[in-house]
C-alpha cells in the first residue's frame, strides 16, 4: 500500500530524510516512531505528495506520487496533528469544499461519514463553537469521504485528553475492524502505538532506527534482572569471564550470546557472591524506544534483531 | 466538478468577514465623497466653475452620473489596489498559514488546478466589486443629484469628454467593466506573491508597494518617456472610455499588455507554488 525506496530529502544543507526504505502492506496498522524533527511527518509530506522528495521513490496504492499524484492520492485519506479547518463555516460545508476537490460527494454520503464519527446535530453549526474532540471528528470525516482504503494520521492524539485518546484508539480500531483500511499511524504515544500497531518503524534523525513488528522490538533487548550482595563486583566477574556484554542501572545485564542465566549464577555463587534474584526483564516499547534513540548504527530490521551488544557499543 | 469547486472556493471567499471590508470601506468612501460634493460649498461651487469655463450648462452636467464617475476617478487611484491586493494577498498564503493548504494537498487534486481556481475566485471576486462599485455609486449619487449628461475631465490622462443620456451610461459601464481588468492585475500580482513562501500580510503590502512604485515613476517628469515601461500607466486604461473619441489603439496596447502581465504574474506564481514543500 506504500512503497518508499531509498528516499532522501534535503532542506537547503539539511538532510531531513536519508535513504529511507518503508513497506506498508495492505490492511496493516502500522507505526512510525520518532522524536520531533526525527523526519516522520517530512515522510509523511512526501506520501502525500506534499513535500518533493531529493531523491528515491514512492508509490501509494501502487502508483508513483510524483508522476501519477492522482490516481495515488485517490483512496488516500489524511489527518494532521491539529484539525484545522475554515472556522467560519459549518462543519458540513467543510466537509462540502474539502470533499469537493476528491470528487463529487452526495449529501448522503455526507450524512452518512458524519453520522459514523458522531457528529449528527452539529454538522450546521460553525467549526469555530467546535471543541478539540469534534474537530478530530470532523478530521476523521473529511479523511472518510472519499471511501479511502488507506488513511495516513499524523499525530492524530495531539492536544487531546485522555478521554478523547481513548476515542481516538477505539476509532482507529473501529476503521481498521469495520472497513479493513491500512492505517499509518505517527505518534509520540508510544502506549497508543502499542496498542495499535502490528508493525512499526523508528526514525531518528531522519534516518529509520527499526522496522518490523512490534513483537520484535520488545523481543530485541534481551535484558536480565540481577539481584545480588555486590553488583559492581558481580558485573566486573562476569565481565571478565565473558559471560555478559553490558550492564545498566545497577541491576541489568545482557547476556552474551551463547551464555544463560545458569553460567551467570554458577560463575557468581563460585566466586562467593549471594544471588538473590535473577529474571528476564519484561521490556516495555518506552524501554526499547528509548534505548533505540540512543543508538547511531543503521537501521536493522525485525527480522535481524537488536542485541544488547550492538546497542553497547554505540552507547 | 471544475465549477463546483471553483463555487466552493468562492463560498470560502465570502465566507470571510475581510472578504467585505473592501466592500465596506468602498461604499463609505462614496457616500462621503458624494455628500461632500452636495453639501461641500468648495467642491460644488469648483465643479461648477469648471463645467460653465468650458461652456457647458451645470444645471445639466452637473448630475447623478457625472458625480458617480468623480467619486470613481479618486476612489479607484488608492482604494482599489488596497483592497483587491488584500484578497488576492491572503487567497493562498492565508491558507497556507492556517494549515487548511495542507489537507486540499492531501487530495488528488494538481497543485496547478488548486491555484487556477483560486486565481479565478479572485477573479470574480473583483468583478463583483466592481459591479458594486458602479451600482452604489449611481444608485446613492442618484438620491442627491438629477439625472442629466456626463461630463468628465482628467487634464493629467489628457481625458475630456461630454456625453449625453446613454452614450453616458455606456462610457460609464465600460470604464467600469475594463476597470476590472486594472484590479484583476493588481490582485494577480498579490496573488502571485501569495504562492511563495510568505505571510498574506506582505504578499499583500509587496504588492500594494509595487503597485504605487510603479505609479510615482510613472508620474516623475524625468520618467515620461518611459511611460509605457511601467504596468500602472496600462492600468489606466479604463479612463480612455471617457475620452471623445475612444483611442482604440492605445485601449488595444493596454489590453493586451496587461492580460500579458496577469498571466505572467500567474506562471511565476504557480511555479513558485508547484516547486514549494508544504509541511507544518
Amino acid at each position: 500500500m506504500i512503497s518508499l525506496r531509498n528516499v532522501r530529502k534535503n532542506f537547503g544543507g539539511q538532510r531531513a530524510v536519508e535513504d529511507l526504505d518503508l513497506q506498508v502492506p495492505a490492511g496493516e496498522i502500522f507505526g512510525l516512531l520518532g522524536h520531533n524533527g526525527a523526519g516522520k511527518s517530512t515522510a509523511i509530506g512526501m506520501m502525500l505528495g506534499q513535500v518533493w522528495p531529493t531523491a528515491g521513490e514512492i508509490r501509494i496504492c501502487g502508483h508513483d506520487i510524483i508522476s501519477q499524484r492522482q490516481a495515488a492520492l485517490r483512496k488516500v485519506g489524511a489527518i494532521f496533528e491539529t484539525p484545522v479547518f475554515y472556522d467560519y463555516l459549518s462543519g458540513w460545508r467543510n466537509l462540502e469544499i474539502l470533499s469537493h476537490y476528491s470528487a463529487p460527494t452526495s449529501r448522503h454520503r455526507i450524512g452518512e461519514v458524519v453520522e459514523w464519527v458522531g457528529l449528527t446535530g452539529r454538522e450546521h453549526s460553525r467549526v469555530r463553537t467546535y471543541s478539540h474532540g469534534m474537530r478530530t471528528r470532523l478530521a476523521l470525516a473529511q479523511a472518510l469521504l472519499p471511501q479511502p482504503e488507506l488513511l495516513i494520521l499524523d499525530e492524530p492524539g495531539d492536544g487531546l485528553d485522555p478521554e478523547g485518546i481513548h476515542e481516538m484508539r477505539l476509532t482507529i480500531l473501529r476503521l481498521h475492524r469495520e472497513m479493513g483500511l491500512t492505517i499509518l499511524l505517527s505518534s509520540h504515544l508510544l502506549n497508543e502505538v502499542q496498542q495499535l500497531c502490528t508493525r512499526i518503524a523508528v526514525m531518528k534523525k531522519g534516518r529509520k532506527v527499526f522496522d518490523g513488528p512490534l513483537s520484535a522490538i520488545n523481543k530485541s533487548q534481551s535484558w536480565i534482572r540481577l539481584r545480588v550482595n555486590d553488583f559492581p563486583s558481580a558485573v566486573e566477574l562476569l565481565r571478565r569471564e565473558r559471560l555478559i556484554t553490558d550492564e545498566r542501572e545497577g541491576s541489568l545485564i545482557a547476556v552474551a550470546p551463547g551464555s544463560g542465566t545458569e553460567h551467570v549464577v554458577r560463575c557468581l555463587v563460585a566466586q562467593g557472591i549471594s544471588v538473590y534474584e535473577i529474571a528476564p526483564q519484561e521490556q516495555t516499547l518506552e524501554d526499547s524506544y528509548l534505548d533505540l534513540m540512543k543508538f547511531d548504527g543503521p537501521a536493522p530490521s525485525g527480522k535481524q534483531q537488536l542485541q544488547p551488544s550492538v546497542l553497547a557499543t554505540e552507547h | 466538478m471544475f465549477l463546483l469547486q471553483l463555487r466552493n472556493e468562492l463560498r470560502k471567499l465570502f465566507g470571510k468577514k475581510r472578504t467585505y471590508l473592501g466592500f465596506g470601506m468602498f461604499l463609505l468612501a462614496q457616500s462621503a465623497f458624494i455628500l461632500v460634493l452636495k453639501y461641500g460649498r468648495g467642491p460644488n461651487q469648483s465643479m461648477m466653475r469648471m463645467m460653465q469655463g468650458n461652456g457647458y450648462a451645470a444645471a445639466h452636467f452637473f448630475s447623478n452620473l457625472t458625480v458617480a464617475t468623480t467619486t470613481l476617478l479618486a476612489t479607484a487611484y488608492v482604494l482599489l489596489p488596497l483592497y483587491v491586493s488584500l484578497v488576492g494577498g491572503d487567497l493562498v498564503a492565508k491558507e497556507a498559514e492556517d494549515g487548511t493548504l495542507r489537507m486540499i494537498l492531501s487530495r488528488p487534486i494538481s497543485r496547478l488546478r488548486i491555484l487556477l481556481i483560486k486565481w479565478l475566485a479572485g477573479v470574480v471576486f473583483s468583478l463583483i466589486l466592481i459591479l458594486a462599485f458602479a451600482v452604489f455609486g449611481a444608485c446613492f449619487s442618484r438620491l442627491f443629484f438629477p439625472e442629466g449628461g456626463l461630463f468628465v475631465s482628467i487634464p493629467w490622462d489628457g481625458v475630456f469628454g461630454v456625453f449625453e443620456g446613454v452614450e453616458g451610461w455606456q462610457r460609464y459601464a465600460a470604464a467600469h467593466l475594463v476597470l476590472t481588468l486594472k484590479a484583476c492585475t493588481i490582485m494577480s500580482l498579490a496573488f502571485m506573491f501569495s504562492c511563495f513562501d510568505i505571510k498574506p500580510a506582505a504578499a499583500t503590502i509587496v504588492a500594494i508597494s509595487l503597485v504605487f512604485i510603479s505609479k510615482i515613476m510613472q508620474d516623475t517628469p524625468y520618467f515620461h518617456d518611459m511611460q509605457g515601461w511601467f504596468f500602472t500607466y496600462h492600468m489606466n486604461v479604463w479612463v480612455y472610455f471617457f475620452a471623445a473619441p475612444i483611442p482604440w489603439w492605445k485601449v488595444g496596447e493596454s489590453l493586451s499588455i496587461l492580460a500579458g502581465f496577469n498571466l505572467t504574474f500567474f506562471l511565476i506564481g504557480s511555479t513558485a507554488f508547484q516547486i514549494r514543500d508544504f509541511k507544518s
